[in-house]
């Protein structure tokens, strides 16, 4: 997958400052391509747990508000599609049930995968996330103290999300966009290995959502 | 057209290969001219006497009405020009029906091959009505005379004391009745009545002709799918096409994976397309067809092909930095096609100078249905079904790629599933024809709609710069317009490189102006892209840059922008070429006798728009209105746009208004229908046009990114106000689409404070 | 493959991955489906699959394998959904090439709301073009269908 130069650099910008939170890491992450994700052993070296637990987070989180993930995560009724979250068009609502309206459904056009010669992209379930999932224009923190509550998290206890993060089908999509899409960085195998450690090092949140991203 | 002659039963078989016997009349026709390579600058129709020396070129008469002796006399009209959506199938034919005196459940409309024994059937310009509103109805006369002698002289009466009426001839004083079926066959042994002997009906005495309910043709077949268009004809045996064409125009094939495509399960064949040479024309762009038994088989078949190109000399071209050259061309003199008095004086004195600069890239057409035809190939001839706006530039297109003469080609014109200029060009019907005889098979080429954006003819990118002098009492004394752009041309003569009298009929030369210093310029641009024409034309410019133009005036007067559209125009009165200072005007074929450039009635449209719209009460209620005219097609618009704040797309159109004066019409819900549509065809222009190229590649491939209105851009209230009158038929077609640019631009101006002078909108406000 | 296209059993063999589209077109003959855009960005190509409007362009015929497919052939035997009788009686086609597609789509959103507004109007709709421009013909047509009247109330004339 190519990714085009200009959105690569603009990301690199903002991912590699943003997507560990400094101010609780006391030592110097090893670089990464934007397209990559840290293992978790790269913060085995951050002894204090919550420390450990918030950089764990952070990393986790430069898959969390890649567009690929935050496009269907709207906080309004209308997902976003591209990598500068333009509105999708064909314009579509989010529903009822999350699901599009009569003759604008999710299902009208988006399949169970990607389809290679239409350039629709799809995955099994394809939906927009409930609005209490909202994440665009939120920091990881507060994205993060949402994820842990079950009333923003679709009624989830950590290890569900732990579950979810790692073996969702929708939330692989993001890792097989399709056409020329640019993936989420990493894969997400490793992403639910990230979200699992930052669940088992106590799943604290960055505590200054404002810094945090 | 000339006298009407009778068609013996052999050439009306030939013509029409319907039943025996019956009343059938046509036309001797003229020649059809060569095609103009400028679209609407050519000499257009030739007046009567002209079309009589013409005539005696041996031509086969067309059929036009043919009445069976059946028992209800059913009568064939055919219809010589293509169906698109402007509703020419619902109009022509009732003209002939009603001079006739025919029911309409009696009618049979059948659609013309391309044929040059029908005259013109190049059915663009807006001018079918135009060009052909007085020869149907006398092709309709002409039967009814003959069917009333026949009573007559039955009856023994004097034929004008009979009248034909619902399929029926009538005697009032004796209240006897004949029908026309019962008539024909003593009607057809009569003489032909000459063209000085034919009396028309009273206008307003034609029945369907402009009754509002009239039906649509071929209503029932668009809502139940039934209704043909060009990739629904089947033939049996058939195999699809696509090709994988140049992106640039000119550009060849570099490598290609032909075993690949081939191990594709379905795909017949791959088979090289015969290159383009310049000038390009209406010829195919070349590159390699997939023929497979499916059209998803040959969709995969052209993805397995990884075909490289060479991309030649038009890889030369981005259309960015020729947006800068087009800048720096009208930021130096051009050449002045239209003067008066001494503009230069008269802005170096003025006490102020108002100037601006416009821009307009490139349009494509985005036809709902992307170009497709089909063909089939046997015994040395060709047929072909395709929607194609001009049957006979089909016709011969595919006799020269074939190399057979033009009487071994048919062509059958399918409805149209949106034309707007693309489906004029004979491209994809010659692709068809010549694969179908590759092959051995009927062959339908169907076009994807990134082929459809990728190998266009596109409406030219133009700049335009415009400088107005006031003098110390606020009075305009200079009006100074340069404009650039590649003329259509250059498609069929690569030297031509800048505009002529001809292209600036467009709304340059033919806007009166109560202005005495004025000059317009034409300046050079040359765009190694193929250019064609578009709903509308340089129109679509040209009223974006005046009416905005305009709306920038009145703001620095502080005037309301209608009182400068007032003042700019001048008072009610026909502008003759002395006034407008030029040589001559082509004035879409049609002479300055009939068709003046009448100031008075572009002040009309905007006097009534602007009451409909209640402008004063709006404006005075903050309503947020934009305002432009334009004369174009020898019609003239106006239409006011209202515009509302939009918390996410920052603006909203929520009311528009369009009135226009097309003098005499025929099916006015369709004129109606053409308001609505052109209006909104307008504000697709204007908010999302744009095609850009890079290395001489069209950067935008479907929908996403080469979008148009949908509903929800779209103002849910459109009020619609045609003129009623009975000057002679301007075209309806295009008219309708130039002011919108401007008077949406001045809407979002009056809403924003933002002065937008580049299409798209969308871009300019960055949304 | 076995699917019910407008109440008839039909058994296809045909590529799994080929899109409803071109099996209605191609093999089965039924036109009226049309073809404008093959990203599901145009609206020509829909149908109902088990009542769902759905893009046929971009819907593999092995997601409809055993499901009820309904195209504009099937939704009235002889054009008399009162839909079409609507879009009839407002001449609302120009070049009619896209309104199978939006009669469609219009009828889906009648069977979920029967009386819908013009926002109702404006989401179900809005991936159906119309290059003609015959939008507010649409959404009038889709009232009188409605039984609605054609201007909301409240809004300023």
């Amino acid at each position: 997958m190519q990714v085009p130069l200009a959105i690569g650099l603009v990301l690199a910008g903002s991912a590699c400052g943003g997507g560990t939170p400094r101010s609780h890491a006391p030592l110097v992450l090893r670089e990464v391509p934007i397209t990559e994700l840290r293992s978790v052993g790269d913060f085995a070296g951050i002894t204090d747990s919550t420390a450990r637990s918030q950089a764990l987070f952070g990393e986790a989180s430069r898959v969390l508000l890649h567009p690929r993930c935050i496009n269907c995560h709207p906080a309004g009724d209308v997902p976003h599609q591209g990598m500068q979250l333009q509105l999708h068009d064909p314009p579509v609502v989010r529903g009822a049930d999350n699901r599009g309206v009569a003759g604008m459904q999710c299902a009208s056009c988006h399949q169970d995968r990607n389809q290679p010669m239409t350039r629709v992209p799809g995955a099994p379930n394809w939906h927009l996330a409930p609005i209490e999932m909202a994440w665009v224009g939120r920091s990881a923190g507060a994205i993060c103290d949402q994820l842990k509550d079950p009333k923003r998290n679709g009624g989830k206890t950590l290890a569900q999300i732990v579950e979810h993060s790692a073996h969702d089908e929708l939330v692989a999509w993001g890792w097989q966009p399709g056409a020329d899409r640019e993936p989420a960085p990493g894969t997400q195998q490793q992403f639910g290995a990230l979200v699992a450690a930052w669940v088992e090092t106590g799943a604290a949140c960055p505590d200054n959502p404002q810094e945090s991203r | 057209m000339t006298d009407p002659v009778q068609i013996t039963r052999r050439s009306f078989l030939v013509a029409l290969n319907l039943g025996v016997g019956g009343l059938a009349l046509g036309f001797h026709t003229l020649e059809a001219s060569a095609d103009e390579p400028t679209g609407f600058t050519g000499p257009g129709p030739r007046p009567v006497s002209q079309a009589h020396e013409s005539a005696t070129a041996g031509l086969a008469p067309n059929v036009l009405v043919h009445i069976a002796a059946d028992a209800t006399g059913t009568t064939t009209i055919i219809c010589h020009r293509s169906e698109m959506g402007q509703g020419v199938r619902s109009s022509l034919p009732v003209l002939i029906a009603d001079e006739l005196g025919a029911k309409l459940e009696h009618v049979i409309v059948r659609q013309a091959i391309g044929d040059k024994k029908y005259g013109d059937q190049n059915t663009d310009g807006s001018s079918s009505i135009r060009k052909f509103l007085d020869d149907l109805r006398r092709a309709g006369a002409a039967a009814r005379h003959m069917l009333i002698a026949a009573a007559a002289k039955q009856w023994k009466v004097r034929p004008e004391t009979c009248i034909a009426l619902d399929h029926q001839v009538v005697h009032p004083p004796t209240k006897r009745a004949l029908g026309f079926g019962a008539l024909v066959t003593a009607a057809s042994k009569l003489p032909v009545p000459k063209l000085g002997e034919l009396v028309l009906r009273p206008f307003k005495e034609l029945r369907n002709v402009n009754h509002p309910s009239l039906p649509l043709l071929d209503g029932a077949g668009y809502v139940e799918g039934k209704a043909l268009f060009g990739a629904d004809v089947t033939l049996p045996g058939m195999l699809i096409a696509v090709i994988a064409r140049p992106p640039v125009v000119g550009g060849t094939v570099a490598s290609h994976d032909r075993a690949a495509a081939l191990a594709v399960p379905g795909v017949k064949h791959v088979i090289a397309m015969p290159a383009p040479k310049r000038p390009w024309m209406f010829q195919p762009w070349g590159g390699i067809a997939i023929v497979a038994d499916s059209t998803w088989a040959a969709l995969k078949g052209r993805a397995a092909l990884a075909v490289t190109w060479d991309d030649g000399t038009h890889a030369s071209y981005d259309s960015a930095s020729f947006r800068d050259e087009l800048l720096a061309s009208v930021r130096a003199p051009g050449t002045p096609l239209r003067s008066v008095g001494d503009v230069d004086a008269a802005i170096g004195t003025a006490a102020r100078v108002v100037e601006a600069e416009y821009l307009v890239p490139h349009l494509a057409h985005l036809p709902m249905e992307p170009p497709a035809a089909i063909a089939r190939f046997a015994d040395g001839k060709a047929e072909v079904w395709a929607p194609t706006q001009h049957p006979q530039a089909a016709r011969a297109e595919v006799a020269r790629v074939l190399g057979i003469g033009e009487d071994k080609v048919t062509i059958n014109v399918t409805l149209i599933g949106g034309g707007f200029g693309r489906k004029s060009k004979a491209d994809f019907s010659s692709e068809a024809a010549f694969l179908a005889r590759e092959v051995g098979a009927p062959v339908r080429v169907q076009w994807t709609r990134a082929d459809d954006i990728h190998n266009g003819y596109y409406n030219a990118v133009n700049a335009q710069r415009l400088r107005a002098g006031f003098d110390a009492n606020g009075k305009l004394v200079a009006w100074h317009h340069r404009t650039a752009f590649t003329p259509i041309g250059s498609t069929f003569n690569e030297a031509v490189v800048e505009p002529s009298l001809g292209d600036l009929q467009q709304g340059v030369l033919d806007l009166p102006l109560a202005i005495p210093n004025v000059r317009a310029e034409a300046c050079k641009a040359k765009a190694p892209v193929r250019i064609g024409w578009y709903r509308s034309v340089y129109n679509i410019f040209h009223a974006f840059a005046v009416g905005s133009f305009i709306d920038e005036l009145a703001h620095a007067s502080k005037l309301d922008a209608r009182d400068m559209w007032h003042a700019v125009l001048g008072p009610a009165r026909k502008a003759d070429l002395n006034e407008l200072g030029i040589t001559k005007l082509a004035n879409y074929g049609e002479s300055l006798d009939r068709h003046p450039v009448d100031a008075g009635r572009l002040r009309g449209v905007i006097d009534r728009v602007t009451a409909s719209a209640k402008w004063d009460d709006r404006k005075r209620a903050g309503r947020h209105l934009g305002l432009a005219a334009h004369r174009s097609f020898v019609a003239y618009t106006a239409v006011v746009i209202s515009v509302v704040p939009d918390p996410v797309r920052k603006f909203r159109i929520d009311e528009a208004w369009i009135a226009m004066d097309a003098g005499t019409v025929v099916n006015i819900d369709r004129v109606h229908a053409q308001m609505e549509g052109g209006l909104i065809m307008g504000i697709s222009n204007a908010l999302y046009g744009g095609i850009t190229l890079k290395r001489g590649r069209v950067e935008q491939s479907n929908f996403r990114d080469a979008r148009i209105a949908r509903i929800r851009d779209v103002p849910r209230r459109i009020h619609t106000d045609l003129v009623a009158s009975e000057a002679p038929p301007s075209g309806v077609g295009e008219p309708p689409v130039p002011p919108v640019g401007a008077a949406l631009a001045n809407a979002v101006f009056a809403l924003t404070g933002q002065r937008i002078r580049e299409f798209p909108i969308t871009r300019a406000l960055g949304i | 493959m076995k699917i019910r296209v407008n109440g008839v059993e039909r058994t296809l063999e045909v590529d799994p991955e080929m899109p409803l589209l071109w099996a209605l077109r191609d093999t089965l003959g039924l036109t009226g489906t049309k073809y404008g855009c093959g990203e599901a960005l145009c609206g020509a190509c829909t149908v109902h699959v088990d009542g769902l409007a759905v893009r046929s362009c971009v819907t593999p015929m092995r997601r409809v394998d055993g499901k009820a497919v309904t195209t504009i052939e099937g939704l009235s035997k002889d054009g008399s959904h009162p839909l079409q009788q609507a879009w009839l009686a407002l001449r609302v086609p120009q070049c009619g090439f896209c309104q199978t597609g939006q009669i469609m789509t219009a009828a889906a959103l009648l069977a979920a709301k029967p009386r819908p507004n013009d926002a109702d109007i404006d989401a179900a709709m809005a991936g159906n073009l119309c290059r003609c421009g015959t939008y507010p013909r649409i959404r009038a047509a889709i009232k009188k269908t409605a039984g609605v009247p054609r201007d909301e109330p409240g809004d300023d004339k």
